[in-house]
């Protein structure tokens, strides 16, 4: 930021209104602003109350019980968080989760920032053209995109097709373990770049033209400018999609359902799945196993959430 | 800013490429429409059916229980919308700009749910609509997910981003907190209620197992609802859950266009145009 200030509210910026002090925080000198804060939040922490942490606060007290249809409810205290932590097909579907998330999310971003950079160089009927379209994708339901994907995969299919023009053997792409995930990626992505750039093009037409010129006036290049303004004033944007992305990934649950389910050998058994398929499972107490093991999910992700925030959160700029 | 010739080929093969990869997969979806019942899971790939029938199109636009989940679905849709946008930028606002006390653990509070998987809830939220007398009303669909963590920490973090001079200049001539929101903020977020305005609509309308599980009323079907009960009637038709899928969509993608062209080159709060 500092960087950025001296080089752009320099004399060559007439800066009508002296260089917008981004994010920095409001000067205490107005005094506190309870009433009008707590009316504002009111409608909202309500509802979370009602809809989301009365709920949550219940399945913690449920899970201290052992359910079963056949018998009254048993407590047995915290012996079903052992028994998730003692699993490790628990963890494995953790880290499948996480290696997706980092597939993905980080790919995602890049695509999503190059797309909107393009589109904002666009004409005007040429870009609502483009906004249109890269949304495309997200209004197609998840289940027909998984098994239109199903097909691309195929032995004969499109994908095994194309490597075949490069003298490339076919791949059994949702058969081998090593290539399942990444091959879920591609639609996860395809699937997602649509909002991801909208968001990142609202963020990156939100930045004064100016800075961009006096940049250029400079002499900065194009990394310079993406470096020292662009990522810079995006980073409140690039926070959320980070925090958001991250948590969306290792919650993907239909695109594995339908195109692999889990398999093959667990190389796709994301933690919702796992706990989808612990849930369906015929073994007794299924419920309350799941059950604990979706509350300790909450918690990874919490506890991934807090890092990240942690990370991009340097400066006092993004926090309340 | 005038591009070169290059520059101009360039981009016209860029959004060829990329149009071609968006569009292939809603052609697909279109055009199997028109295959029969198994004919879209044949193997190998096929593009174009081998006989172009308009039945699966024509017996859902027949079944007058699919214009129904349409019409209640768009109407509980852009209510759900509108509402939650309310919601969820009076807190963004409040948590972007004012100083109150408990803010930090405020803060916590609304973020929070954004990192609670569904199936550690779905069970419980089921018993309190059903305490509250909410099933099988359109409210049970509108209410419970109005209030989004994720809409209000995007909305937030853009917020941060606006300029103080303006607002420090309106509060020195001695406007409320309410007046700046409403006159300063409020018509500079076409942008980002746009794009989160068109995602809860999506996240609306694509619900499927929320609906199931809380609505039997027929009157009150909603669209995918009616999509899966369609198909399992029919045995598992592809053909026809393709066609339908094409038909739901066409709603949102008219949305998109007509909605699309508010974001642009925003003026900016500064307030200097």
């Amino acid at each position: 930021m500092t960087a950025l200030d001296s080089r752009v509210a320099a004399p060559a910026d007439p800066a009508p209104d002296g260089a917008p002090p981004h994010g920095r925080r409001r000067p205490a000198r107005h005094g506190r602003d309870n009433r009008t804060a707590y009316l504002m939040i009111a409608p909202m922490v309500v509802l979370l109350a009602v809809f989301v942490m009365w709920p949550l606060v219940y399945s913690l007290y449920l899970s201290t019980f052992k359910i079963s249809f056949y018998t009254e409810p048993e407590f047995v205290g915290l012996d079903f968080y052992q028994y998730v932590l003692e699993s490790p097909r628990f963890w494995e579907s953790i880290w499948v989760g996480l290696y997706y998330a980092v597939l993905t999310v980080p790919t995602g971003i890049v695509i999503a920032l190059l797309l909107a950079s393009f589109i904002k160089t666009l004409s005007r009927r040429a870009a609502s053209y483009m906004k249109t379209t890269v949304y495309l994708p997200a209004v197609v339901s998840t289940v027909v995109a998984s098994v239109l994907f199903v097909f691309m995969y195929q032995d004969d299919g499109v994908v095994n097709a194309m490597l075949g023009v490069l003298n490339h053997g076919p791949v059994n792409w949702l058969n081998d373990p090593s290539y399942a995930l990444p091959a879920i990626a591609v639609p996860g992505i395809w699937l997602s770049f649509g909002v991801t750039t909208l968001i990142l093009l609202a963020g990156l037409l939100d930045i004064p033209e100016n800075y961009y010129e006096s940049a250029q006036l400079d002499g900065a290049g194009f990394f310079q400018r993406l470096f020292r303004i662009t990522i810079p004033l995006l980073k409140n944007v690039l926070l959320y999609l980070l925090v958001t992305g991250f948590t969306l990934a290792i919650q993907l649950f239909e695109l594995p359902l339908i195109m692999t389910n889990g398999g093959p050998v667990d190389a796709t058994m994301t933690p919702n799945l796992y706990i989808f398929a612990s849930f369906r499972d015929l073994t007794p107490y299924a419920t309350s196993f799941s059950l604990t093991a979706s509350l300790m999910l909450f918690a990874v992700l919490g506890a991934i959430s807090l890092v990240i925030f942690r990370l991009v959160n340097s400066d006092k700029a993004i926090d309340g | 800013m005038k591009k070169t010739v290059p520059q101009r080929i360039f981009s016209a093969v860029l959004m060829t490429l990329i149009s071609v990869s968006v569009m292939f997969p809603l052609a697909w979806m279109a055009i199997a429409g028109f295959k029969g019942k198994t004919e879209v899971l044949r193997s190998p790939f096929q593009f174009f059916p081998q006989m172009w029938r308009w039945d699966n199109y024509s017996a859902i636009l027949a079944d007058p229980q699919f214009m129904r989940a349409m019409g209640v679905t768009v109407v509980g849709a852009l209510i759900f919308t509108a509402l939650s946008l309310t919601v969820n930028t009076l807190a963004a606002y409040a948590f972007a700009r004012l100083e109150f006390t408990g803010k930090r653990f405020w803060w916590v509070y609304c973020l929070t749910p954004m990192f609670i998987p569904a199936m550690a809830i779905l069970l419980t939220s089921f018993m309190v609509v059903s305490e509250l007398g909410m099933l099988d009303t359109l409210a049970v669909l509108i209410i419970p997910g109005s209030a989004s963590a994720a809409q209000m920490f995007f909305i937030r973090q853009f917020y941060l981003g606006f300029p103080m001079a303006v607002e420090e200049a309106a509060l020195v001539d001695g406007a409320t907190r309410w007046q700046i929101f409403t006159r300063v903020f409020l018509p500079q977020s076409a942008a980002p209620f746009v794009v989160m305005g068109i995602a809860s609509y999506l996240a609306y309308w694509n619900a499927y197992v929320w609906p199931v599980l809380t609505i039997t009323d027929p009157d009150l079907t909603q669209i995918m609802q009616f999509l899966g009960n369609f198909r399992s009637d029919r045995g598992n038709d592809w053909g026809l859950l393709m066609a339908g899928s094409t038909l739901a969509s066409i709603p949102t993608i008219g949305l998109l266009l007509v909605f699309q062209r508010f974001i642009v080159n925003g003026v900016r709060i500064s307030g200097i145009k």
